[in-house]
């Protein structure tokens, strides 16, 4: 605004002396309009007088008057007034000079300064020459500066000064994001300082730099928050295990959130039960599944691994479950403090690592508590905020439905498993023909449960059948299956059937199921075809002979007491079910101390590897020397298996064991009634030598009466045979396969008093069929000696 | 050994089975701690069924305890509280095979069990100075005669001297004597009948040496006798032969069976000796023992388990009957007027592996057109069999 400056003298009475061509711009009076008039008549407001200002006042004055200008409206000047002096020093006069801009030249600029210096921004500039920083008081702060310390010129942050250096150098804005330590807090601050070049408009080139912080914390945290939720989203539940479920939310959650972190579930849920909601105001008992802390070792933990701790009701997790709602808890809370003064383990961690801040957070899925979530916050960090109770309570939810689900399928696998154990055999029976060990290892955790299945079946006359099958396939319609063989297994087994016509009568009824399982829904799993094994063998301690028999399976390798290693060659047979073709028995005569292994082909097909080498190796690692058949079985497992199996596996060793003459008597008798008495009078004798007098009594009976029999019912050859094993047991074999039709007599009276007596006297007798006719056979407990 | 001893340790000569005997009655002593009364009433009641019923079923011997408390009542206190026992070695060399040192000691063991001494006498005949001193000195209560014949005049001399004794074995003057026997006859006769119930047709006998049966051993008389009638009820035709105690001989002889009639599938032995010769034989022949041809015996136990393949065979049960015999001598030192007690053993056969269904020689036999009616014996068909027992 280029005025010129207003001027006009007054005198000392305020008579206007002297009036200017500016001031008659001014306020549009001429001269002589106004001098030799009062001056105050030219004020707004008549006879007001400008505020300070006096006119016997010998100093300088300035301020500010309204105008009343000649058009009439009112014209705000800002006035100075400088006195003129007489001797005296006296004001003789006033020359006032008014301008319509109240700003006085360079206050602009000033204001500029103060702006910029008072800013609650943190601002700063940097001068490319002097390389020196102006920063205002928000940035020049002790603490709390947005900016690194290179404003003192120490400390340089090279970073920040590169990014400086790049501003200046192209002239283009930045922006830069910094974190610094709050002013309060352990918590860091998040600042975007926006820098940009200064030009000189003289010279049109950077001669500095401008910068301005903000605090972008609030965004920085939120966006924290939201990675780690993402996160969460790819870490937790990665597998279908609850423990490994809960770990995760612990891993995940320190450092970024807490110091330590512990997962504490209630203790139906750890077995995959549905949990069972205790009384809201009962203290709680947990079993801690999984806890990290940003220390090695986690040695904050109060609790181990795998145990369980009760949570008083009063407590913050106990009063978290209760309500289902998280908790925001800490040193300040009456309840915290009292909770952890009780526990001694855990007043010793909180004053170890200086616990002041928790939240507990309830672990809740499909509107059930599985559990809590703790998080803590130790010494150095600050306490928690609500914006990290919602995070807690976004994490431990994703957390729960893992663990939920988790929890679910090790239900539904425990019970398939279950299901599967129940249908194989639990310990094996006892028997004397063959020593045993056996393994059955599920498939991984992808295939589900299967339908491998082994087992030892005693026989009458100490013989024991050895049994191993697979059924196609996995899931509980595999296991069902693999159930209902194994039971006709032993029914067929019981009767005492040959290998090659056991398994005749084995396909008939899976060819019988198959046509059953036509009107279960086409949506069960695997109806309708099974496809199944089966190997069986029937080994004799008296002759040492193994009669076996395959539908399908693979044939067992064979220890020789010479250590020599074979496979057993036998005709393979068709699939049962398949129908037409017949099964054939090959007999075998084994050393005594054979070992035979039987499997399921799991054991020798996999992945890397064809069946021949699967072979070589279980034959390679049957070879080598081992203390015992259990540590065979391991051994053998070891060489051939993977850590995680994709199919299902059973393996069942048997090392035979032989009857010799001290242990078997067999005679052959005519068909001549004298010869009953001759018989008892044999088997008492027997039974002398082998000390067991205490049993004559009955053997004599039972000898009398099943070789009457044999005489006048069967035919020639009639042979008598008594074995001392664990029973005493008493044969009486004959041509004719003319038997009863009942095989156990307990109820069965149509054999006469005899019969009738024997079933009486003995712990069980029964009939098995022979290529050459039948054995009738008796079993009684041997003397306790 | 041509001395007799009279320490009982000489059945320390016998063999290892022996050791098993003290710790078996230890046992037997102690089970029947419990059941004492009962055990001895059983075994009483049992020894009586033996005497009464002709002695079929083996003597029950006594056990420990029952013995000893008859020891107390024995007149020989008053007696040199030792047994004679008068057998003759049988062995090539004048030696003890050994199947006799079994008995020996089975009858050292049971003489101990009643506190009595054994004194051992080889003499196979009434004149032999070790026979007289011991009879005629009567340092002995009682006697206990083996391999007698059947006309015998160490038991004539005995008999007529009215010395107390006993025999093993049997001869003519068995009604008068108290004896323990192997039913030879019928062992021989079961041998016949497990050959004919595998379906056997062409079976043959081997006996004992012709010196043997010449001079009157009983047994092998006997098991011709069984032989014979045997293969007569079977209707078939007997091949019996005599054969020396080794191994030359049976192989001399399974020439002449297979010479004689070479669809022969099988033989009864009671030729220990040469049994290893008749295998021998037969395997040079191309039989394979059971398959081809099946071989039964009458043999201790230990020694038919010893050959390859294993000998089916009626078991010589040496023990049992050396304890009988002592049983009986002791019945006859506490009550010498009862009338003299018989004791016959019919051991069975034992199944081994040497025995199999008969696969007749090749064009041998005729096809048959009907079913075997011997398959089904009628039971009625058989003829009431005297019994060979008393």
């Amino acid at each position: 605004m280029d005025t010129g400056a207003a001027t006009a003298t007054i005198s000392p009475r305020g008579t206007v002396t002297g009036w200017s061509e500016g001031a008659r711009r001014l306020l549009g009076y001429r001269a002589s309009d106004v001098v030799g008039h009062s001056a105050a008549g030219l004020l707004a407001v008549e006879g007001s007088r400008p505020a300070g200002f006096t006119r016997t006042d010998s100093r300088e004055w300035s301020g500010t008057a309204a105008f009343r200008h000649q058009d009439g409206r009112r014209v705000e000047l800002a006035l100075h007034s400088y006195p003129s002096l007489d001797g005296d020093e006296k004001a003789q006069g006033f020359v006032v000079t008014a301008t319509a801009d109240t700003s006085e030249p360079g206050y602009d600029r000033r204001m500029v300064e103060w702006a910029c210096a008072q800013s609650s921004v943190a601002m700063s500039t940097f001068t490319t020459r002097s390389r020196h920083w102006r920063p205002n008081t928000v940035a020049s702060a002790d603490t709390g500066s947005p900016y690194p310390d290179v404003l003192d010129g120490e400390g340089a942050d090279e970073g920040f000064l590169r990014f400086v250096d790049q501003v200046a150098q192209d002239a283009e804005p930045m922006r830069y994001e910094r974190f610094a330590p709050g002013t309060s807090s352990s918590r860091q601050h998040a600042w975007i300082i926006e820098m940009w070049p200064v030009r000189d408009p003289s010279t049109g080139r950077v001669c500095g730099v401008g910068t301005a912080a903000f605090d972008s914390s609030d965004q920085h945290w939120a966006r924290q928050r939201l990675a780690l939720l993402n996160e969460a989203g790819a870490c937790i539940g990665t597998t279908l295990n609850v423990e490994r479920t809960a770990q995760e939310l612990a891993d995940l959650a320190v450092p970024r959130l807490a110091d330590f972190v512990s997962v504490d579930l209630l203790d139906s849920v750890t077995r995959g039960e549905e949990p069972v909601p205790g009384p809201v105001d009962a203290a709680v008992v947990l079993r801690r599944v999984a806890h990290q802390s940003a220390a090695e070792g986690v040695p904050e933990a109060a609790v181990h691994l795998g145990h369980v701790d009760t949570y008083p009701a009063f407590s913050p997790p106990a009063r978290c479950l209760a309500t289902g709602r998280p908790v925001l808890s800490g040193t300040d809370d009456p309840d915290f403090v009292q909770w952890i003064t009780r526990h001694e383990a855990r007043s010793a961690s909180v004053r170890a690592y200086g616990f002041h801040s928790i939240m507990a957070v309830p672990l809740l899925a499909r509107g059930i508590t599985l559990g809590v979530a703790v998080f803590a916050r130790g010494s150095s960090s600050d306490a928690f905020e609500q914006d990290d109770l919602l995070l807690a309570e976004e994490l431990a939810g994703r957390a729960a439905v893992g663990i939920d689900n988790a929890r679910r399928y090790t239900r539904e696998h425990a019970n398939a498993l279950a299901l599967q154990r129940s249908l194989l055999p639990h310990g094996l029976p006892r028997q004397a023909a063959v020593e045993v060990a056996y393994r059955y290892l599920p498939a991984g955790t992808g295939a589900g449960v299967g339908g491998d299945w082994f087992d030892v079946v005693p026989l009458s006359g100490t013989r024991v059948a050895l049994v191993v099958g697979d059924v196609v396939g996995h899931g509980l319609h595999a296991s069902a299956t693999m159930g209902r063989l194994r039971t006709a297994v032993r029914t067929l087994a019981d009767v005492d059937l040959p290998p090659d016509e056991l398994l005749t009568h084995l396909d008939d009824l899976v060819t019988h199921l198959t046509y059953d399982d036509e009107s279960i829904p086409e949506e069960m799993p695997s109806a309708g075809e099974i496809g199944a094994t089966c190997l069986y063998a029937v080994y004799d301690p008296v002759s040492r002979v193994c009669t076996l028999a395959s539908a399908g399976h693979p044939p067992p390798v064979v220890l020789y007491p010479d250590g020599t290693v074979s496979v057993v060659k036998l005709s393979p047979g068709p699939l049962l079910g398949v129908g037409g073709l017949p099964f054939e028995a090959t007999e075998l005569e084994l050393p005594e101390g054979t070992l035979l292994a039987f499997y399921t082909d799991g054991l020798i097909e996999a992945r890397d590897h064809d069946i021949g080498l699967g072979l070589d190796r279980l034959c390679e690692s049957l070879g080598s020397p081992t203390p015992s058949l259990e540590v065979t079985c391991d051994a053998v497992l070891k060489a051939l298996l993977p850590d995680s199996p994709d199919d299902d596996v059973a393996l069942l060793l048997a090392r035979t064991r032989a009857l010799h003459t001290d242990q078997v008597a067999a005679w052959s008798l005519p068909s001549d009634p004298a010869i009953v008495a001759d018989a008892r009078a044999q088997a008492s004798r027997q039974l002398a030598l082998w000390g067991l007098q205490e049993a004559a009594f009955v053997t004599e009976l039972v000898v009398s009466e099943l070789v009457t029999n044999a005489i006048r019912y069967g035919a020639v050859p009639i042979g008598l045979r008594l074995i001392r094993d664990r029973t005493l047991i008493c044969e009486v074999s004959d041509a004719s396969s003319t038997a009863p039709h009942l095989r156990r007599a307990r109820t069965y009276d149509e054999g006469g008093r005899g019969l009738h007596m024997v079933a009486q006297l003995t712990q069980g007798w029964g009939t098995r069929q022979t290529p050459t006719g039948k054995t009738i056979w008796a079993e009684q407990p041997l003397p306790v000696s | 050994m041509t001395r007799p001893t009279q320490n009982p340790s000489a059945a320390g000569a016998a063999p290892p089975t022996r050791a098993g005997v003290p710790a078996e009655g230890g046992t037997r002593a102690g089970a029947g701690a419990g059941g004492a009364k009962e055990g001895a009433t059983r075994v009483g009641a049992r020894a009586g069924v033996a005497e009464e019923g002709g002695a079929r079923t083996g003597a029950k011997t006594p056990t420990e305890h029952s013995a000893r408390t008859r020891a107390g009542t024995t007149p020989a206190e008053s007696g040199t509280r030792t047994l004679g026992l008068v057998y003759p070695p049988a062995g090539r060399h004048h030696d003890y095979t050994g199947g006799q040192l079994t008995f020996i000691g089975g009858v050292a063991e049971a003489a101990t069990a009643y506190d009595y001494d054994l004194l051992l006498s080889p003499a196979d005949r009434a004149s032999d100075p070790s026979f007289r001193r011991m009879i005629d000195g009567r340092r002995v209560d009682g006697v206990i005669v083996m391999e007698i014949l059947l006309e015998d005049d160490r038991v004539e001399h005995l008999a007529r001297t009215g010395f107390p004794f006993v025999t093993i074995g049997r001869n003519s003057r068995a009604e008068e004597t108290g004896w323990v026997d192997l039913d030879f006859a019928g062992l021989a006769r079961g041998c016949v009948y497990h050959l004919a119930d595998l379906g056997h047709r062409r079976i043959a006998f081997v006996n004992r040496s012709e010196d043997l049966f010449q001079s009157g051993y009983g047994f092998a008389h006997l098991g011709l006798e069984g032989y014979t009638k045997a293969m007569a009820e079977q209707v078939l035709t007997p091949r019996a032969y005599l054969c020396d105690d080794d191994v030359a001989a049976g192989e001399a002889v399974l020439e002449q069976i297979l010479l004689d009639d070479p669809a022969t599938t099988s033989l009864v032995t009671m030729n220990e000796a040469a049994l290893v010769g008749l295998y021998r034989g037969l395997t040079r022949h191309g039989r394979a023992v059971p398959r081809d041809f099946s071989v039964v015996g009458v043999a201790a136990g230990r020694w038919a388990e010893q050959v390859d393949p294993q000998l089916t065979a009626a078991e010589i049960p040496a023990k049992e009957m050396s304890r009988v015999a002592v049983d009986l001598m002791m019945r006859r030192l506490t009550s010498p007027d009862s009338p003299p007690r018989h004791v016959l053993l019919k051991p069975l056969i034992s199944l081994r592996a040497s025995t199999g269904p008969c696969r007749p020689v090749p064009g041998s036999e005729p096809d048959r057109e009907f079913p075997d009616i011997d398959a089904f014996p009628d039971l009625d068909a058989f003829p009431d069999l005297p019994d060979s027992d008393f």
